[in-house]
């Protein structure tokens, strides 16, 4: 539909949900790009899953609502949107390419289309000996790939995975990744959450951190980098020689072995005149800003909400 | 709505290669039938090698053992041709009392000969006097042996008193002492039964039967039916008719039975007139619980195995559950289908003699697809429902046992249905909308009179049920489907049912 303009856009908007007493999400709002990896981030029970169902409309919302190019959520199809449910499961009894054409074609795909479309990429994540398999006859992790390709098979306008990457072996998670790389080059939205840190870091463009039925941040990974940025730098040194603690307008955070993370003083000396002592006496191995990790930020935040609670 | 077709189809092809379906479809409806034609078969192919041995304790005198044994003679022989029922008489020559009381009895009875012959010597003599008027002293000899004629009636009249009372004790010691020996024979299964005759049963008309198994309602049958003739046939000859006449007035009946059908009368029979409407009724009840069953653990399998999510945001709640009621509903026509062309062969094949079995047409057949579907959309919307709302297998299977129980029910009063399929009864159970199919698919084949109201009204009252039970089973469906490892209480359900 925005194929020509490009312009998709994934608005929600002060959703209020809760579960009899339990109120799970608060007021949630976000928005999110054509074209950017959007990470939904937040620990055990924050209720990512819970949003990401609103946003397939498997669960409405209590209040508040969710659009997309400027529709409902409502009104739409189910076709715009892919999906890969938190909990794995599959017609055990069927064959694999029988379910992986029986949801294209719910998703308004011929089966003939269905069908090629299953076999390419059942092809490039390496498992095409399997499709006229028994779905129960395959690991686990197999059927994690079979499940992925269902979610994309029909080149949804926004592609929805719930911790995609749990159970997968390193080389599938790079395999999958090199996909989603692709697909959203086609400027469409992808949605994750997940609980490793250091793959959100890695893959999303945007971050959304949910907590206590509450958005704790919100905003593109560099930005809230940057927000966190301690104007810390990290060097790295050939041989252990003990020359930055001997300058004395150095302030070292955390010493390694032959690593230092540091700040410099305010107004004592340029970084430039800084690696010039240095270099005299050592060989610098490695050298860069130090930027927080998500990781870091993640337990940071949480820990201060919930010391704002006591 | 497209999805929904696609579900449908999804559900049926699955299905249709399953090794369930071709076993429900094509095995297990023969295995039925042979089951309950089974115990007939048996009971008609059994040769009845032995003759029973019917006990007699006859204080009648009346020599009944023979008469009851030329009628049993008549009217049931085994195969071989020989009697059926063979009788006896209960001896008590070996009982001391009874001997002793015989014994008594005899002497009583010389006794009373002996006087009867002194009586009639007397007699005699006095005859004989009345004619000889030459004999000396005649009026004194007629006067004496009158005397002695007046002595031995008396005497004779007090022995016969004496010997009729002590007939009457006699008679009750054999009967208590026949009674003993009979019920020890039967008891060790010599005897299958016997009978008392009372002297006086021509009278009265009773007479006692004893049997291990009172339950045997066609043996008492039998006996009831022979010793009616033989008593009325007593009866008559008491009032002095020939014999020979009353032979002839009491040849024994048959009755042939016919009923009455609109096509003309038919020999109707029995089995194939019960057991066709029982056989069509379980094929019913198959296919409604067999694609009713699918529908459940279709569900029940996306439920538990979180497929149903995936689905869900594809495809919307009334899709899906519209899509499995029609697909599996088109599975459960398929294999109505199946048993309809099977039929038609083993018509076609002259195995099955349809012009001599008047339900196997063509309306009928329409009926059976009928309510089929009605009863499929009714179950298959009550199992849609509780697929739903079960968290596991268990609870859920225990849920359908239940309704197995109740559709099954039906069969249970088969026989009612069959001696009146318009029994009042019967047609309000019609009414309830679990028994319909089943009770329906009895009495359209069974009733002798047009049930057009009764097709029209239940009709008409499933299509109702279904649709509240399709509505309800949206609600529930819709909600309870993504509650996950948790029974929805009975007050939520309703609540879900309520909210708009
Ligand atoms: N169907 C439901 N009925 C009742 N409560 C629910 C339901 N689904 C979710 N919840 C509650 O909502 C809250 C959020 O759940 P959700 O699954 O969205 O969390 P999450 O962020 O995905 O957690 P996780 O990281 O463990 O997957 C939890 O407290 C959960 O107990
Ligand atoms: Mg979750």
């Amino acid at each position: 539909m925005n194929k020509e303009t490009n312009e998709n856009i994934l608005e929600v908007r002060n959703v209020i949900k809760s579960f009899k007493e339990t109120l799970v999400l608060n007021g949630l709002s976000f928005k999110v790009q054509g074209g950017e990896t959007f990470g939904l981030l937040g620990p055990n029970g924050a209720g990512k899953t819970t949003t990401m169902r609103m946003i397939m409309n498997i669960l409405r919302p209590d209040s508040g609502e969710i659009y997309f190019n400027g529709t409902p959520r409502n009104k739409l199809e189910g076709v715009h949107f892919g999906y890969l449910p938190e909990e794995r499961g599959l017609y055990p009894r069927a064959r694999v390419i029988d379910v992986l054409v029986y949801f294209g074609t719910l998703n308004n795909m011929t089966s003939r289309k269905a069908e090629v479309e299953a076999i390419r990429y059942l092809d490039r994540l390496g498992i095409i000996e399997y499709t006229d398999a028994r779905i129960n006859e395959l690991s686990k992790g197999i059927q994690q790939k079979i499940q992925f390709i269902a979610a994309f098979l029909h080149d949804p306008e926004v592609l929805i995975l719930d911790e995609p990457f749990t159970g997968l072996d390193p080389i599938n998670q790079t395999v999958l990744l090199e996909i989603l790389e692709e697909y959203k080059k086609k400027n469409k939205i992808l949605i994750i959450s997940t609980h490793m840190m250091d793959q959100a870091e890695k893959i999303c463009d945007h971050i959304c951190l949910i907590n206590q039925a509450q958005v704790v941040i919100d905003g593109p990974v560099d930005a809230i980098r940057k927000q966190f940025r301690e104007d810390a730098y990290y060097i790295e040194l050939e041989g252990n020689y003990p020359i930055l603690s001997e300058l004395d307008n150095v302030q070292i955070l955390e010493e390694g072995k032959n690593s230092y993370k540091f700040v410099l003083k305010r107004g004592a000396i340029s970084l430039a005149d800084l690696l010039k002592k240095v270099e005299e006496k050592a060989r610098i191995r490695r050298f860069e800003v130090f930027e927080p990790s998500l990781h870091d930020i993640f337990i940071r935040l949480i820990q201060e909400q919930a010391e704002e609670k006591a | 709505m497209k999805n929904l077709f696609r579900v449908a189809r999804w559900e049926f092809v699955t299905r249709i290669k399953s090794r369930s379906f071709l076993f429900n479809t094509f095995v297990s409806p023969f295995l039925f039938a042979a089951v309950i034609m089974l115990p007939l078969f048996i009971f008609n192919m059994q040769p009845q090698i032995s003759t029973k041995l019917i006990g007699i304790i006859d204080l009648s005198g009346l020599h009944i053992k023979d008469e009851l044994q030329r009628e049993l003679n008549r009217s049931y022989r085994l195969n071989n041709r020989s009697s059926e029922y063979m009788v006896m008489t209960v001896a008590v020559g070996n009982s001391p009392t009874y001997k002793e009381m015989l014994n008594k009895y005899h002497e009583i009875r010389n006794r009373l000969d002996s006087i009867t012959t002194v009586y009639n010597q007397i007699k005699e003599q006095r005859m004989q006097y009345y004619k000889n008027r030459r004999i000396p002293n005649r009026d004194y000899v007629l006067r004496s042996s009158y005397e002695k004629l007046q002595n031995a009636r008396d005497e004779k009249e007090l022995i016969q008193i004496e010997l009729s009372r002590f007939k009457t004790a006699l008679d009750s010691v054999y009967k208590r002492e026949a009674q003993r020996m009979a019920d020890s024979l039967l008891y060790t299964d010599v005897l299958n039964a016997y009978l008392v005759f009372q002297p006086d049963f021509a009278k009265t008309g009773v007479v006692e039967f004893h049997t291990k198994n009172p339950g045997d309602l066609r043996e008492i049958d039998r006996f009831e039916k022979i010793l009616h003739t033989i008593i009325i046939k007593k009866r008559i000859l008491d009032d002095q008719i020939p014999r020979s006449k009353i032979q002839k007035w009491f040849r024994p009946i048959h009755i042939k039975r016919y009923q009455l059908l609109p096509q003309g009368d038919q020999e109707w029979n029995f089995y194939v007139q019960f057991y066709g409407p029982l056989i069509g009724v379980f094929l019913l009840f198959m296919a409604i619980f067999t694609a009713g069953g699918y529908v459940f653990s279709s569900v029940l399998l996306e439920k538990s195995n979180r497929v149903i999510e995936v689905l869900l945001s594809y495809v919307n709640s009334s899709q899906l559950m519209g899509g499995k009621i029609l697909g599996l509903g088109s599975l459960g026509l398929v294999q109505i289908f199946s048993w309809i062309v099977i039929t038609a062969l083993l018509v076609a094949s002259g195995l099955l003699p349809a012009s001599k079995i008047s339900y196997l047409n063509m309306q009928n057949a329409l009926y059976f697809v009928i309510y089929f579907s009605l009863g499929f959309l009714f179950y298959g919307s009550i199992f849609v429902t509780i697929g739903s709302v079960s968290a596991s297998e268990y609870d859920a299977q225990q849920i359908n046992q239940l309704l197995r129980t109740i559709a099954i029910f039906p069969v249970l009063l088969s026989l009612l249905v069959l001696a009146n399929p318009n029994a009042p009864l019967i047609r309000a159970l019609c009414y309830i909308p679990f028994l319909t199919p089943s009770f329906m698919i009895m009495r359209i084949p069974l009733s002798s009179v047009p049930i057009t109201f009764d097709i029209y009204a239940t009709i008409i009252l499933m299509v109702v049920s279904i649709i509240v039970m399709i509505w309800i089973s949206g609600r529930v469906f819709r909600m309870s489907t993504l509650m996950i490892g948790k029974k929805p209480t009975a007050r939520e359900i309703w609540s879900w049912i309520k909210i708009k």
